[in-house]
């Protein structure tokens, strides 16, 4: 096992523990941060597997990802804020 | 067992997961949530089958569209799903 293949399935591991939170969460606040959460590492796990399977054109796909993934967390802020 | 496919796994199960929750969850803003997780965890395994114009799309859609359509379509209808 390569030390990258471990930080991923590492990373692969914290998805889950934030999956629990997203399934038990009392509030919707809870999940949203878990949401959050979740976006933030696929982002990381994007870009470490661009290393494990050596193409550059990999990490694009993760800036857009960073780019387009925070418009639903806002819209959902934005209804738990009253202001849509 | 290679970890590439214990990680494929680890995404796979999150996938079941999420996807269980989108029909279970009464509330229904936590439904669009659960909805954008499995989105996330859809584009992650596409990345992993080396298919990044897919993941690009799905990202783009799935996670910024979608979410933020069905938040306008809660505000305008209800947010909790009734009893039959």
């Amino acid at each position: 096992m390569s030390p990258w293949m471990f930080v991923v399935t590492v990373l692969a591991g914290l998805i889950l523990l934030a999956m629990v939170r997203l399934i038990r969460g009392p509030t919707s606040a809870n999940r949203v941060v878990a949401m959050d959460a979740i976006n933030t590492l696929v982002v990381a796990i994007m870009i470490v597997l661009s290393v494990v399977f050596k193409q550059v054109i990999f990490i694009d796909v993760a800036i857009v990802y960073a780019l387009l993934s925070y418009v639903g967390v806002l819209f959902i802020a934005k209804y738990l804020g009253g202001e849509l | 067992m290679t970890p590439y496919l214990f990680f494929q796994g680890l995404v796979l199960a999150g996938l079941i997961v999420s996807g269980i929750l989108v029909v279970t969850f009464k509330d229904l803003l936590a439904a669009a949530i659960a909805s954008g997780a499995f989105s996330l965890l859809l584009a992650l395994e596409f990345y992993l089958l080396q298919a990044p114009d897919v993941a690009i799309a799905e990202a783009g859609i799935g996670a910024g569209l979608t979410t933020a359509i069905f938040i306008i379509a809660i505000r305008g209808t209800k947010r909790y799903e009734e009893e039959e």
